[in-house]
């Protein structure tokens, strides 16, 4: 059975949701209702089934290149969403989640499956070291996209004119809160997935380090994350430099992600 | 039939509406007299400062000239005078209305929650002089549920309308809960002092600064459980607080640029300052409101919001118009099944004689037990409750479609009625 198989009703499930949000959004009602939710489950059903049939027909888990890195991580964001939206009903983050599922989505299904798995790929640190980087990027693109809707709601207070999002994004503090406590949750997976893959590459290649772009970037991500809990649990800092920090933590993280995805296997071979 | 006769706020000036208001000690008398009149069988008066309006029901139509000259002679005026401020509506145009100014959809600002209480009330006063009959109840129960529901699943009623309120709002939208935030009252003014009195109750804790005086501010602080500080003090307070409202009478400027940004390097780090100007000079230097962090809000800026909420509102509306006009058809639909029940009445009676003499004819010729006789009795009742359901049902039906004044002599002749 082909990898896409279940991808495509994935991609037409998550389209049908993010075209929903922007028409509740322009129309600005609630953004989400029950007819949304249950696409959004339903699509998610079928995304989890198409990492599995990826897995088994792969034979490694499945988070190498583009088609696999690109679905498994719109996989985490939605997850990641769905959690944060069954605990807290905050539904402003559907403005970013469902976007970034559709086009990670969409580019997934349009890259090439790539064949078969080089000897690294086996063993126990690729599924730990990439469930742990994922899920990680997940929770740090929703403190990017938290810090996104308060500088928004920031600008819409400032202009004192509100438009449509003054009514759909929540207050400052909330997407403050959200945002620090997301950074903090992406920071811890992020250390642990740096620690893993220093490992990973020590028993794959011998060396602790490659020096390549990728490693670089995802450090500077963690030194900008440390800098901004630093700042919000010992001086109390917070707001929009908060907002700014967290935007440019995820910079470097996407920077990371994509290398790792595209640029840096063409560059560098596989991982 | 169910008929308003009345005036607006849309259709009347205010002057008309004081002439033909109805005060709340005379309401008993006048809806005795509005009973009395030809044709009118129930009646309802709804008495705000924003409409006077008669309800009734009717026996047959052409009844509102009698409730226009029964408004007209209550109240001593000439029909003459009154008649091109009056709306008659009738049928489903009045359920409509009713429906309607329930919901707060007529109202001079939508969403309004007053209304739904007043109509509440005259309901209830109708109820109590003993005016209020099947029909009209059924129009205050399912209007005020509809407009209940049109209130829940609409945003009619979200978001602030008035000065004071929105400043509350603005609140939240920087802080999100207000409980434990901290705000400075500088002034002890009567708008101020509504706007304090909203945040207290939002759970944040106040601080008054006596411009002049501490006694006034004193005072005010105790109402508001808070405290009081002296003008002094002013630079201290902008440090720790959250919000800072300001709405004094003085002439030049209360807070300066410099106080605030030499407050904010003391002690804020980035976290957000809410400044309210509800004075008239303004209090509060406008160019604050470009520094990071700061959001200042004048009496115009305030203005704005509440205009924006109020256009918010006028889009729900056409929401709860689709949720009340769902709800008058379901009621229309109720009023006319009612065509049916005199015939399905006297239908089941006629049934029901006709089962009696058969049953005596028999026992008489037959002798039967006392335990037997039931039976038959139970027996021929089953036949006549089976025989009867559909034509029941079906009259039900076609009284529901509108279709009974035709369908319903036909009937009549068929079952020999």
């Amino acid at each position: 059975m082909s990898a896409r198989f279940y991808l495509l009703p994935t991609l037409a499930f998550y389209t049908a949701g993010a075209v929903r949000v922007l028409i509740q959004a322009l129309s600005r009602r609630k953004l989400l209702n029950s007819w949304t939710v249950g696409a959004t489950l339903a699509g998610f059903a079928l995304h989890t089934a198409s990492l599995a049939q990826r897995w088994s027909e792969a034979g490694h888990f499945p988070a190498v290149g583009l088609h696999d890195g690109a679905s498994f991580l719109a996989w985490a964001i939605m997850l990641v969403f769905l959690v944060t939206y069954v605990r807290t009903g905050l539904e402003a983050l559907a403005l970013a989640v469902y976007p970034a599922a559709f086009a990670l989505v969409l580019v997934a299904g349009l890259a090439p499956v790539p064949e078969s798995g080089a000897p690294i790929l086996k063993g126990v640190f690729l599924p730990v070291h990439t469930t742990l980087a994922f899920f990680g990027y997940a929770a740090l693109f929703v403190a990017f996209a938290m810090g996104m809707l308060y500088l928004i709601q920031e600008h819409e207070l400032k202009s004192r004119s509100p438009r449509a999002f003054y009514y759909m994004v929540p207050s400052l503090e909330r997407c403050d809160t959200i945002s620090a406590r997301s950074v903090a949750v992406g920071f811890g997976l992020l250390t642990l997935a740096i620690v893993t893959g220093v490992l990973w590459n020590h028993a794959a290649r011998g060396r602790y380090w490659s020096w390549d772009a990728k490693e670089w970037s995802a450090i500077l991500a963690w030194f900008i994350y440390v800098g901004l809990l630093f700042a919000r649990y010992r001086t109390g800092w917070g707001g929009r430099r908060a907002a700014f920090l967290g935007i440019a933590g995820f910079v470097a993280v996407a920077f990371t992600f994509v290398w790792m995805m595209g640029l840096g296997s063409a560059l560098t071979g596989v991982r | 039939m169910i008929v308003i006769v009345g005036a607006s706020h849309r259709s009347s000036p205010l002057a008309l509406r004081e002439a033909i208001a109805f005060p709340r000690e005379r309401l008993e008398e006048a809806l005795a007299l509005a009973c009395q009149q030809p044709n009118v069988a129930e009646a309802m008066i709804l008495s705000t400062c924003n409409r006077v309006e008669v309800y009734a029901r009717t026996r047959e139509e052409g009844a509102e000239p009698a409730l226009v000259s029964f408004l007209c002679s209550f109240h001593g005026r000439d029909r003459d005078e009154l008649a091109p401020f009056l709306y008659c509506l009738t049928g489903p145009h009045a359920v409509k209305h009713a429906f309607r100014v329930a919901a707060s959809l007529d109202s001079m600002v939508i969403g309004e929650p007053q209304i739904l209480g007043q109509v509440k009330e005259a309901y209830q006063v109708a109820e109590e002089a003993g005016t209020l009959g099947p029909t009209l109840g059924a129009l205050r129960n399912r209007s005020l549920a509809a407009a209940k529901k049109a209130r829940t699943e609409t945003g009619i009623g979200r978001n602030a309308v008035s000065v004071s309120y929105v400043a509350v709002e603005l609140a939240r939208k920087i802080f999100g809960d207000l409980n434990d935030r901290s705000f400075v009252l500088v002034g002890t003014g009567k708008m101020s002092e509504l706007a304090a009195r909203h945040l207290v109750r939002s759970g944040a804790r106040a601080t008054v600064v006596g411009v002049r005086t501490l006694d006034r501010a004193e005072n005010l602080a105790a109402v508001l459980g808070g405290r009081a500080v002296p003008l002094s003090a002013l630079g201290e307070e902008l440090t720790v607080a959250d919000i800072v409202v300001s709405g004094t009478g003085a002439p030049g400027l209360v807070i300066r640029h410099e106080d605030v940004e030499q407050a904010r390097r003391r002690a804020r780090h980035g976290k957000p300052l809410f400044l309210i100007d509800i004075a008239v000079p303004r209090d509060i230097e406008p160019s604050v409101a470009r520094l990071p962090g700061v959001f200042l809000y004048d009496m115009d800026a305030l203005r704005v919001v509440a205009e924006a909420n109020l256009r918010e509102r006028r889009k729900e509306a056409i929401a709860a118009e689709a949720v009340l006009e769902r709800e008058v058809r379901d009621f229309l639909d109720w009023e006319m099944s009612l065509d049916a029940v005199p015939l399905l009445v006297e239908l089941r009676k006629r049934a029901d004689e006709i089962r009696r003499g058969e049953l005596e004819r028999a026992k008489g010729r037959l002798g039967l037990t006392q335990e037997q006789e039931e039976a038959l009795d139970a027996a021929t009742s089953a036949i006549v409750n089976k025989i009867l359901h559909p034509p029941t049902v079906y009259l039900k039906e076609i009284a529901k479609n509108g279709l009974a004044s035709e369908h319903l002599g036909l009937v009549r002749k068929l079952l020999g009625l």
